[in-house]
């Protein structure tokens, strides 16, 4: 396999995986509006519950790192329950946004969350192996040659893509999507309806949860490798430009804007030449980009790139003067004089 | 339910509230209304800005905090009670702005209505609510966007009705309307739904558009009930005419003479 090759088929599993992780992220904030900015925690409780479930006892390979569990689980077992403990993670995360506080609070809860997660895992060396992570991950190809071994990895990523693109079709278009809209744009308008603010909203986030375990798993499983370092609080704030950029709350909108932020831009600064007197600097470009991509589209197209259908709830004024078939009156009943 | 208590031959309300205080931290809007809508009537609950009209109807609908008193929903209490209890439980709340879903069409807007029922109630369920007002039948493929603001308001009530509602809780129905156009849809939609034995509570600023299809009125003032009695009494009385529009003008002068 040559070296581009291999960069492709890196690419790909990026992209299949940050499409995941994107439609998980953008059924929470785009569809119902929880501003869920701890969200890179359930894609690190994901790659590390299958880093553990498949990795054998921590005292193999010498010990050299320490974990628990190690229970060597096949492959399909511990994505599946990589989705599961992203769910409960999720449902975790969510429960501290039930508070009727304003959203941009709870998204500073779940950032404090999303800190204190990386903190704390980081810190205990004994429970995922501390700053230094978990290594060799097993690989379900690792058997396979290198060139297919590879292919076909991307060949399960895209699997996984299509099965989660109809999963979360489910839950962003439908009756079940109309509701999580709706309880975006008003709470009290879907409770009047019965439904249940707190399930909707947990709902959502088990979903999205689930996502971003999947994600996570096959991440972690082709890297091989998943430490702190991986799952910063900005590995949020990326998808969240993504979703901004594209259109939020839009399918399509989510999934280009996942190909050209995720993908595009976070490549194309690695091939800027590094500048030898500030190292890092290009790396850190990437971020800043990031950072000026997410004001200016806030600012000036706040819809982005791809606007959802159409605005959900209008106040009854604006519709008036938007309905050019019929005077503002219309033809309900004639007004009896 | 199975409490039905005729005891004295009184009907049990569709809807009760008693001695309610409520409000917003330790700070009571609402300083102790009692009311009562009785099965198919039309009460409407008006006042000047300020009042707690607003507050009053959020407290009954277990979205501001109740300090002390009850609310019963045909003799059950129901104090605080999440709205979507409510709703499973009969109470069909129109919110004054945001009351329908723009994006959808007027038909999907009744489905999301019907949303706690199995698909052949939800069937017949439109097919009755189409009896009610015959006019959505050709609008059922519109974007609720594009209606007008009567037809909007239509729709709004009809969506609610889809919960086959005990009682239907109406929160400023003209408030974005033209005077014209709330006569026309007080009259023509909410008067007609006490015919069919639905209870209305009716919260209203525009007073006298209001009194002229309820029942029986309650007035508030700081929130307090000023005046409990039939509609057609307080709009008749000179005297009722002018405590209400008198205390409320009264009420905003002391208001902007103790600010100063």
């Amino acid at each position: 396999m040559t070296g581009i090759e291999f960069y492709v088929v890196v690419l790909l599993v990026y992209l299949g995986t940050d499409l995941l992780a994107a439609w998980g992220l953008n059924l929470e904030y785009g569809i119902s509006g929880v501003a869920n900015l701890a969200y890179i925690v359930v894609i690190a409780a994901g790659a590390y519950t299958y880093a553990i479930l498949s990795l054998g006892p921590d005292s193999g390979n010498g010990g050299f790192q320490l974990y628990v569990v190690g229970w060597q689980l096949p492959f399909a077992v511990a994505v599946i329950a990589a989705a599961a403990v992203g769910a409960l993670v999720g449902v975790i995360i969510g429960v501290t946004g039930l508070k009727r506080i304003r959203q941009d609070y709870q998204g500073m809860v779940m950032l404090v969350i999303s800190l204190m997660a990386v903190t704390v895992v980081g810190a205990d060396t004994g429970f995922l192996n501390g700053q230094a992570g978990l290594s060799l991950i097993p690989n379900p190809f690792s058997s396979l040659s290198p060139a297919v071994g590879d292919w076909a990895y991307v060949a399960m990523v895209a699997l996984a893509c299509v099965i989660g693109f109809f999963v979360m079709r489910r839950f962003t278009g439908g009756p079940m999507g109309r509701a999580l809209r709706a309880m975006r744009d008003d709470e009290h308008a879907v409770a009047a309806m019965g439904f249940s603010v707190i399930r909707l909203r947990l709902m959502s986030q088990a979903v999205g949860g689930a996502f971003g375990g999947v994600s996570g798993a096959l991440l972690a499983a082709f890297i091989g490798g998943w430490s702190p370092g991986a799952w910063a609080y900005v590995e949020t704030l990326a998808l969240l430009t993504a979703i901004i950029v594209g259109g939020m709350g839009n399918d399509m909108g989510v999934s280009l804007g996942t190909f050209v932020i995720a993908v595009l831009l976070l490549q194309a600064v690695q091939f800027l030449p590094q500048i030898s007197s500030h190292t890092g600097l290009t790396e850190a470009l990437g971020w800043i980009i990031l950072g000026v991509l997410t004001i200016t589209f806030l600012w000036v197209r706040p819809q982005g790139i791809f606007k959802e259908r159409r605005p959900f709830y209008r106040s009854p004024g604006e519709t008036e003067r938007s309905a050019p078939g019929d005077s503002a009156t219309g033809r309900v009943a004639a007004p009896r004089a | 339910m199975p409490t039905s208590s005729d005891s004295g031959g009184r009907e049990t309300p569709a809807l009760a509230v008693q001695n309610l205080v409520a409000g917003y931290g330790d700070f009571a809007v609402v300083d102790g209304v009692s009311l009562e809508v009785p099965v198919g009537k039309v009460v409407a609950v008006a006042g000047p800005n300020g009042a707690g009209k607003s507050t009053l109807l959020k407290a009954m609908l277990g979205i501001a905090r109740v300090m002390s008193g009850k609310v019963l929903l045909d003799g059950q209490d129901v104090t605080s009670a999440p709205l979507e209890k409510l709703a499973r439980l009969g109470v069909g709340y129109v919110p004054q702005l945001d009351d329908v879903f723009d994006s959808l069409k007027v038909l999907e807007n009744l489905e999301m209505g019907g949303y706690l029922c199995n698909r052949v109630e939800r069937q017949r369920r439109i097919e009755r609510v189409l009896q009610v007002f015959p006019q959505l039948q050709a609008k059922l493929h519109r974007y609720a966007e594009t209606l007008s603001g009567g037809e909007r308001k239509m729709t709004a009530i009809a969506r609610v009705l889809m919960l086959d509602p005990k009682i239907l809780v109406l929160d400023e129905p003209t408030a974005s309307l033209t005077p014209e156009l709330s006569r026309v849809v007080l009259e023509e939609q909410v008067r007609p739904l006490s015919a069919m034995g639905t209870s209305v509570l009716l919260v209203e600023q525009k007073a006298v558009a209001a009194l002229a299809i309820a029942d029986w009125a309650y007035l508030l003032v700081r929130g307090r009930v000023e005046v409990s009695a039939p509609a057609a009494e307080v709009l008749s009385d000179p005297n009722m005419r002018e405590i209400f529009l008198g205390r409320a003008a009264a009420e905003v002068a002391a208001r902007s003479v103790d600010a100063e």
